[in-house]
């Protein structure tokens, strides 16, 4: 019987080939799974919409993919090998068997929505923004509000408000999904690593005046 | 100044894009595709199959959920096994378990389930709709250990992970594929880490857009490739 250890060259070939639009009526290449995107909505100080964004969303991060294996590959090894899987350890950065004495431990994430002043070309290996802009009310600074997490079917929604209370105009360029992964084993130390999971550069910058406030929304769909 | 929560007010309610059918004019950032390799006896491959895969169930979509959306619905997400059973996640319910030194629940993927039926509405699957029980019998495919991926394999701007599975059919008949699922083990850990459900969940499910034929002795193996920036 074929058992795989690594894939044959042959088939990772085919596997990794583009789809042909014709060749091959058994290849549909008909619809996207995921869409995704960003809209920002940015207010003068008083109230008023001065800029609307609304943009494809192009770049996830390898961290989004380790994330998703989680409810995929799951976080052990196998049934008996009681080790997380590498992507739990190489990619996230998490512990492989955190110590908990006699009890248990458990995994979960959240995520939130940064904003940046810099730009950078794209791999999916990017850990951080350009020129993240930092939470506050000093010189170049923004304060972020709590974020808000919605879902709809398919659709999971992170919606971020920032205000400029900076006393200055600031321009945001860039933006990115931040998650942070906690391995919590009840009774130990608790780990929460910060990864990003998204990186986009706007089409062309956004400037946020003094007083003024901006609403970022990114969506995530699984179009079944 | 003006706060947060005005500004929220714009845009409360989720906004659904468009269907994105059509739109070419971006890279699509996520892709998952399912590949099908028959190969006889011998070992030569007699048919290749690719297709887009569209399909996760609402069990995959409540483990994406992140905790700040638990804490705003105050709820926990049903999480429903292929026996039709439930149990709760998230919020103040469960989590995901992780390895340890102390007590363990595995968490892993049981499956690249396959199966001769379908449905239509894969978001509310929680089986398949015909699954092919793992034999020698009539009916039955020889399932081989899902093959997992250790790493993510980084290609330019592209990201990915292949799992794969392969099966044999010694039943003595032609069986026919028209329907793969993922199943992972779930099992979660309450307030104290301590086992608070469990069970098998599907969390990926696909309709082949052509079924497939395997011939008595052939053999096939199955590929899902979960990819960003393809």
């Amino acid at each position: 019987m074929l058992v795989l250890n690594e894939i044959p060259k042959e088939d990772l070939d085919y596997i990794l080939e583009p789809f042909k639009e014709e060749n091959n009526k058994k290849e549909e290449n008909s619809k996207q799974i995921i869409s995704e995107k960003i809209i920002a909505i940015i207010r003068d100080a008083k109230g008023n919409i001065i800029d609307k964004r609304e943009q494809k969303m192009k770049s996830l991060i390898q961290n989004y993919l380790a994330i998703m294996s989680i409810a995929i590959i799951g976080t052990y090894q196998s049934a008996t090998n009681y080790n997380a899987t590498n992507f739990m350890t190489n990619i996230l950065g998490l512990p492989s068997q955190p110590h908990v004495g006699s009890n248990s431990a458990v995994i979960y994430f959240d995520v939130s929505i940064q904003v940046g002043s810099g730009t950078q070309s794209f791999t999916p290996t990017l850990s951080s923004l350009s020129a993240p802009i930092s939470n506050g009310t000093g010189t170049g600074q923004l304060i972020y509000y709590s974020q808000s997490v919605l879902q709809i079917n398919n659709s999971i929604s992170v919606l971020d408000t920032v205000s400029n209370s900076s006393g200055n105009t600031i321009t945001v360029s860039e933006i990115g999904l931040i998650g942070a992964i906690t391995v919590n084993p009840y009774g130990g130390i608790i780990v929460t690593n910060n990864r990003l999971l998204s990186y986009d550069t706007f089409s062309s910058p956004i400037s946020i005046p003094a007083g003024g406030a901006a609403s970022f929304q990114i969506v995530i769909t699984f179009s079944g | 100044m003006i706060v947060g929560s005005k500004v929220d007010y714009d845009i409360s309610n989720l906004y659904i894009p468009k269907d994105g059918k059509g739109d070419n004019d971006y890279q699509k950032s996520f892709s998952a595709t399912l590949t099908i390799i028959v190969r006889d006896k011998d070992g030569n491959v007699i048919e290749r199959y690719k297709q887009k895969s569209h399909s996760p169930t609402a069990n995959f979509i409540g483990l994406m959920l992140p905790v700040s959306y638990y804490n705003k619905v105050q709820k926990c997400w049903t999480m429903t096994t292929t026996s039709n059973s439930t149990f709760s996640y998230g919020y103040n319910c469960a989590w995901t378990m992780y390895p340890n030194t102390g007590n363990n629940y595995p968490v892993y993927i049981e499956n690249i389930m396959v199966g001769s039926g379908s449905q239509s509405n894969p978001y509310n699957a929680y089986n398949l709709a015909l699954p092919i029980a793992n034999g020698s019998g009539t009916g039955q495919l020889l399932y081989s250990a899902p093959n997992i991926p250790t790493s993510i394999t980084i290609n330019g701007s592209q990201a990915y992970f292949i799992i794969s599975q392969s099966y044999n059919n010694q039943s003595g008949g032609t069986i026919t594929i028209s329907e793969v699922g993922i199943i992972l083990y779930l099992q979660l850990g309450g307030s104290a880490a301590v086992l608070d459900g469990n069970g098998s969940v599907l969390i990926w499910y696909d309709v082949l857009s052509s079924p497939i034929s395997v011939a008595n002795g052939q053999q096939i193996v199955i590929y899902y490739t979960f990819s960003v920036n393809a």
